[in-house]
C-alpha cells in the first residue's frame, strides 16, 4: 500500500499509449474505437439509398445534384473496446523477492491505465475467489474512464494473492461470463497442476484477442536452496524431495527454458501474444519496449 | 590358498565405516516453495526412464572411475623394472642363547629381537629371499630360502629362546655355506653380543649386519658347581659353586642349598663387580640325590639363578687283574683307596661284573666289555698290525691329559715294546720314535688305555710316576666318574644311556612337568634325548627303570649379559652395531590407500549441503 504501484513518471509515459486491435470492437458502447456498426461519427463510411424516414441531416446533396437520387451518407460508430485483465491471485504468486504479485499488479495497473485513457472498458477478473476482498474485486470488474484510474490503482493495491486457483476454470468461466469479447491480458506464472492450455484456449474460442505474461521469480528461475532438500508446495501442500546443487543448475535452468518455450510455442500457434518475464526485470523495459515492439499498443 | 601381503585385510576396517555412512541418514531440509511443479518437471527430466543415458559430465562419476581405477592398479601390483643383477638373500641368524631372555629390554631382549626381525621381513624387496637360522646350543634352520613374508612372520612368531649357552660359530659357518654362489648376500645378526672367547668367528667372510639388543648387565649365576666327596669326612660330601656378578657394582646376594628338596645351607655372597666368588658346603648325604644351589636374586636373567647336580653314593671300584704275576701292578693298584681287587689269569667272560679290566700281557679269550687297561696286548680288535720295537726312545708325552696328570716320562726306559699305528679312537699319550707306547680312547662306549710295553720291562714301576699314572688310570676308567658327567648336562648337550635291555619306548619329564614319550625301537642300545634346552631337572622312565639327570647353564660367558656394541666376525676382527632400516619399495599400498583417500573425498562430496 505504501509503495505506489506506478510511478507519475511511468504514468506520464504511457498516457501517450493506446491499445491496439487487431479486431473491430463489438461493444455496443460509443467509446473510440472504430467498430463495424454504423453511426455518428466524422469517419465516412459508406451511401445508401434514401428510404423514407432518414434523417435528412445525412442525405448527400451534392450527388443528389450530381445523380439526380437521394442517398444518405452513412458513418462509422466508434464504440469502447472491452479489455479483460484476468490476474492470477493464487498463493504461488506471493512468492519471490522480488515479489511476482506486485510485478503483476503493476502490469495490471499499467495496462489498465493505458486502456482507460484510451476510453476502453477495463476488467479485471481475479482468480481464486476471496470473500474478504470481494469489495474491490467486484469494483474492479468494470471500470471506465480516465478519472477512474486512481481508485482502479487503489483497488488493485488491495488485493493480496492466496489460495489455490484452478487456472483452466477460472478463464473459462471469465471467457463464458464476458458479454463482449476484446483484448484479454492474462498474468500469471502459469505454474499449474492442471496445465494452462484449456484456458487459454476457452478465450480463444470466445473470441478474445489474447496477450499472457507469465511472471516467474528469480529464485524460481535460478534456485538458491541447495542441498538434500524436502519442497512443499505452498498452493497444495504437495511434497517434492530433491537433492539439489551447483553442479545440477545447468539442467535446471534448461528444464525451465524447456517449459516457457513449450508456452510460447503453445500460444504462438493459436494466435496469442506471449511474454515471459522475471518479477526482477524493469517493468517500463517490459511495457515500453516489449509490449511496443510487439504492437500490444502504440 | 595363501596372501602375500595379509596386513592388507587390516583395509577390511574401512568396510564397516562405508555401512555407517549407508545408514547416515539424510537430513532434508524443508524449504516452503511457490510450486513444485517446476521441480516436478526437473526430476522427471533427470531421472532414468531408459536402460541407458548420455554420459554427462559429473564429478561423481570422474572420482568413481578414478577410484576405481587406483584399485584395479593397486590389485595389478604395480612395481618399477630396475636393473636388479640377481635375487638377494637375507640370512636372519636370532641368538636364542640363555642371555637373549635378559628382561632389560620390554619384556626380553628376545622379544625385542624378533620385533626387529619382523620389521626387516616388512621391508623385504619382493626378489628378495630370506632365510632363519635360530642359534642355541646349536643352530636350526628354522626356513629356508623363501621370499614369502607370511612364512617368515610366522617361522620367526614360532622361534623360542633357551637356557643354551651361545653357539653362534655354527650359525654363521651354514649362513656362509647357504650364501655360496649367491651374489647378493647379507647376514642380519639379532644378538646381544655374549659370545664366548673359544667361538672363532674370523674365517666369516659374509657382510654382516649387527643388531645389538640389551641396556645393562644387571646379573648374577652359578658358572660352576661340583659334588665331590669331603676329603677328611667319607660321609660327607663337599659341594662347591662359583656365582660370577656381571654387573659393574658389587652386590650381595644369598645362596641356598637343598638337597632333594630340603634345606641344607644358605649362605650370603659378597661379590664384587665383574667378578667371580666361590664357595663351598659341607653336606651328610646318606642316599643318592640332587643337590640344589639357589640364588635369591632379583636381576634380569633368571636361567643361571639355579644349578642342580646329581650327587651318588660312591661304591667300591672293581678291578679285575688279568696276570701272569706282576707284584709291582698287584700292589699298585692296591694301595689304591676303595678298589676291590680280584686277579685272573685269564678272562673269560669279557669283564663282566666288573668296573674294570686290567689286561697284563694276556691276550683276552673274549674282548673286555668294560673299561679296560691293557699292558702289551693287542688284539686286532684294536689295531691293524702290530710287531716289537728294541729300546724305542721317548720323545714327548702328553701331560695335559688327565692321565698323565702329575707323572714324567723324563727317567723311564723301556726295553722292548710293541709297535702300533695310532688308532682313530684313541689319543696318544706318550710317544717314541717308532711308536706310540701310551695311547688312552673311547672306543664305542668304552674306555680304554693301552700300553705298549710290559711294565716290568721298564724302569716304570721303580718311578714314582708309576703309582701316580695307576691312581690317574683307575680314576680315569671309573664307570662312576663317567656317569658324574653323564648325569650333569649343560642346556643343549645331549642325553645319553645306554641301555641293557630291550625298550620300546621311554618317558621324559621336563622341569615343567611335561611328559614326553620318546620312540625307542627294539634294537635301540642307547636313549639319546637332545631336547635340553630348559635347565632344571628331568626325569627318564625306561623299562623297569628311572634315571633323573640335571640340566644347568653354567656358562660364565652367559652370565655375563653384558651387552656388546661389537662382535668379532670377520677377518677385521668386529662388527659394529647399526641401527639401519630398510626401506619400502612396494607400491601397490599406495595406489590402495589413494583409492581410499579418494572413496572418503566422493562420499564428501556427494554429501556436502553447498556445492
Amino acid at each position: 500500500m505504501s509503495q505506489p504501484l506506478i510511478t507519475a513518471d511511468l504514468l506520464r509515459r504511457l498516457e501517450q499509449l493506446q491499445l491496439l486491435a487487431r479486431r473491430r470492437s463489438k461493444s455496443n458502447t460509443r467509446g473510440e474505437r472504430r467498430s463495424k456498426a454504423r453511426g455518428q461519427s466524422v469517419e465516412f463510411a459508406d451511401h445508401r439509398n434514401y428510404v423514407s424516414g432518414d434523417d435528412l441531416r445525412y442525405l448527400d446533396w451534392n450527388l443528389y445534384g450530381r445523380l439526380d437520387k437521394l442517398f444518405l451518407k452513412l458513418y462509422e460508430e466508434e464504440r469502447e473496446l472491452p479489455v479483460t485483465i484476468f490476474l492470477d491471485c493464487s498463493e504461488s504468486m506471493a512468492f519471490g523477492e522480488p515479489n511476482k504479485f506486485h510485478f503483476a499488479r503493476q502490469l495490471a495497473a499499467a495496462i489498465g491505465y493505458v486502456a482507460l485513457c484510451g476510453f476502453d472498458r477495463v476488467s479485471v477478473r481475479t482468480f481464486p475467489d476471496s470473500p474478504a476482498e470481494s469489495a474491490y474485486r467486484q469494483s474492479l470488474l468494470s471500470v471506465r474512464g480516465r478519472k477512474s484510474s486512481l481508485q482502479f490503482f487503489r483497488n488493485l493495491a488491495h488485493l493480496t494473492a492466496k489460495g489455490t486457483a484452478d487456472f483452466n476454470a477460472a478463464l473459462r468461466r471469465g471467457a463464458l461470463e464476458s458479454r463482449t469479447t476484446g483484448v484479454a491480458v492474462v498474468l500469471s506464472d502459469f505454474l499449474d497442476p492442471q496445465g494452462y492450455e484449456a484456458g487459454l484456449t476457452s478465450l480463444i474460442g470466445r473470441g478474445f484477442q489474447v496477450n499472457a505474461v507469465q511472471i516467474l521469480s528469480p529464485d524460481e528461475i535460478a534456485p538458491t536452496n541447495f542441498g538434500d532438500l524436502r519442497l512443499i508446495d505452498a498452493e497444495t501442500g504437495a511434497q517434492t524431495e530433491v537433492t539439489f546443487g551447483r553442479y545440477r543448475m545447468e539442467q535446471y535452468q534448461q528444464m525451465v527454458e524447456n517449459f516457457r518455450q513449450k508456452l510460447r510455442e503453445y500460444c504462438a500457434g493459436r494466435g496469442i501474444g506471449i511474454f515471459t518475464a522475471s518479477s526482477a526485470d524493469s517493468l517500463e523495459q517490459l511495457l515500453l519496449k516489449q509490449l511496443r515492439e510487439a504492437e500490444v499498443w502504440g | 590358498m595363501n596372501f602375500l601381503a595379509p596386513f592388507a585385510f587390516l583395509f577390511a576396517a574401512t568396510l564397516p565405516v562405508v555401512i555407517v555412512f549407508y545408514m547416515l541418514k539424510r537430513r532434508r531440509t524443508v524449504r516452503l516453495v511457490s510450486s513444485t511443479i517446476l521441480w516436478q518437471k526437473f526430476l522427471a527430466e533427470t531421472q532414468a526412464n531408459a536402460p541407458f543415458q548420455k554420459l554427462r559430465n559429473n564429478w561423481l562419476l570422474i572420482l568413481q572411475l578414478l577410484m576405481l581405477a587406483l584399485a584395479v592398479f593397486a590389485l595389478a601390483r604395480p612395481y618399477f623394472a630396475t636393473t636388479t643383477k640377481e635375487t638377494g638373500l637375507v640370512v636372519v641368524i636370532l641368538d636364542g642363547s640363555a642371555s637373549m631372555q635378559a628382561r632389560d629390554e620390554s619384556p626380553s631382549r628376545f622379544e625385542a629381537a624378533r620385533k626387529e626381525a619382523l620389521k626387516l621381513v616388512d621391508g623385504l624387496k619382493d626378489t628378495d629371499q630370506m632365510i632363519v637360522l635360530l642359534s642355541a646350543g646349536n643352530t636350526v634352520v628354522r626356513q629356508s630360502p623363501t621370499a614369502e613374508k607370511s612364512t617368515l612372520r610366522r617361522v620367526l612368531e614360532e622361534c623360542q629362546p633357551g637356557d643354551t649357552p651361545t653357539r653362534v660359530e655354527e650359525a654363521f659357518k651354514l649362513a656362509q655355506t647357504l650364501a655360496k654362489n649367491r651374489a647378493h648376500v647379507e647376514v642380519h645378526f639379532f644378538s646381544d653380543g655374549a659370545i664366548p672367547a673359544a667361538e672363532n668367528l674370523s674365517s666369516i667372510k659374509l657382510p654382516v649386519v649387527y643388531h645389538q639388543f640389551g641396556k645393562r648387565a644387571n646379573n648374577a649365576g652359578i658358572t660352576a658347581m661340583d659334588v665331590r666327596p669331603h676329603p677328611e669326612d667319607a660321609s660327607q660330601r663337599v659341594v662347591f659353586a662359583s656365582v660370577f656378578n656381571a654387573s659393574t657394582n658389587a652386590q650381595t646376594v644369598s645362596a641356598e642349598l637343598r638337597f632333594n628338596g630340603q634345606f641344607i645351607d644358605s649362605k650370603v655372597l659378597n661379590l664384587p663387580a665383574r667378578e667371580a666368588s666361590s664357595t663351598v658346603f659341607a653336606a651328610e648325604q646318606k642316599q643318592s640325590g640332587t643337590y640344589t644351589l639357589k640364588l635369591k636374586s632379583d636381576d634380569d636373567l633368571a636361567a643361571d639363578n639355579e644349578a642342580s647336580i646329581i650327587s651318588k653314593m660312591p661304591r667300591p671300584v672293581k678291578v679285575l687283574l688279568v696276570s701272569g704275576g706282576n707284584r709291582f701292578l698287584e700292589s699298585a693298584i692296591r694301595v689304591l683307596p676303595n678298589v676291590e681287587l680280584n686277579t685272573a689269569s685269564q678272562l673269560l667272560t669279557g669283564g663282566k661284573g666288573f668296573d674294570i679290566v686290567v689286561l697284563d700281557g694276556v691276550t683276552p679269550v673274549t674282548q673286555p666289555e668294560v673299561n679296560t687297561l691293557a699292558w702289551k696286548v693287542a688284539t686286532t680288535n684294536w689295531f691293524e698290525s702290530w710287531r716289537t720295537v728294541e729300546n724305542p726312545d721317548i720323545v714327548d708325552w702328553n701331560a695335559n691329559h688327565p692321565l698323565m696328570r702329575f707323572v714324567t716320562f723324563d727317567d723311564v726306559r723301556v726295553y722292548s715294546t710293541l709297535a702300533v699305528k695310532a688308532p682313530k679312537w684313541g689319543l696318544v699319550l706318550v710317544e717314541a720314535q717308532q711308536t706310540p707306547l701310551v695311547i688312552a680312547g673311547e672306543k664305542g662306549r668304552q674306555r680304554l688305555v693301552w700300553v705298549g710295553f710290559d711294565s716290568l720291562e721298564s724302569q716304570l714301576p721303580l718311578r714314582h710316576s708309576f703309582i701316580i699314572f695307576m691312581a690317574n688310570a683307575m680314576d680315569w676308567l671309573n664307570p662312576q666318574q663317567t656317569d658324574a658327567s653323564q648325569f650333569t648336562l649343560q642346556a643343549g648337550n645331549a642325553f645319553r644311556q645306554p641301555l641293557f635291555e630291550n625298550v620300546a619306548t621311554a618317558t621324559v619329564t621336563t622341569p615343567k612337568g611335561d611328559k614326553r614319550e620318546l620312540k625307542l625301537g627294539d634294537q635301540a642300545k642307547e636313549l639319546i634325548w637332545s631336547e635340553t634346552y630348559r635347565v632344571g631337572l628331568y626325569k627318564a622312565n625306561y623299562g623297569t627303570n628311572e634315571t633323573s639327570f640335571t640340566v644347568n647353564l653354567m656358562d660364565p660367558a652367559e652370565s655375563d649379559i653384558t651387552p656388546r656394541s661389537q662382535v668379532p666376525v670377520g677377518a677385521q676382527g668386529a662388527v659394529a652395531a647399526t641401527t639401519s632400516k630398510r626401506a619400502n619399495l612396494e607400491y601397490w599400498r599406495w595406489f590402495a590407500m589413494g583409492a581410499l583417500a579418494v572413496l572418503m573425498f566422493e562420499w564428501w562430496y556427494y554429501h556436502r549441503r553447498t556445492v
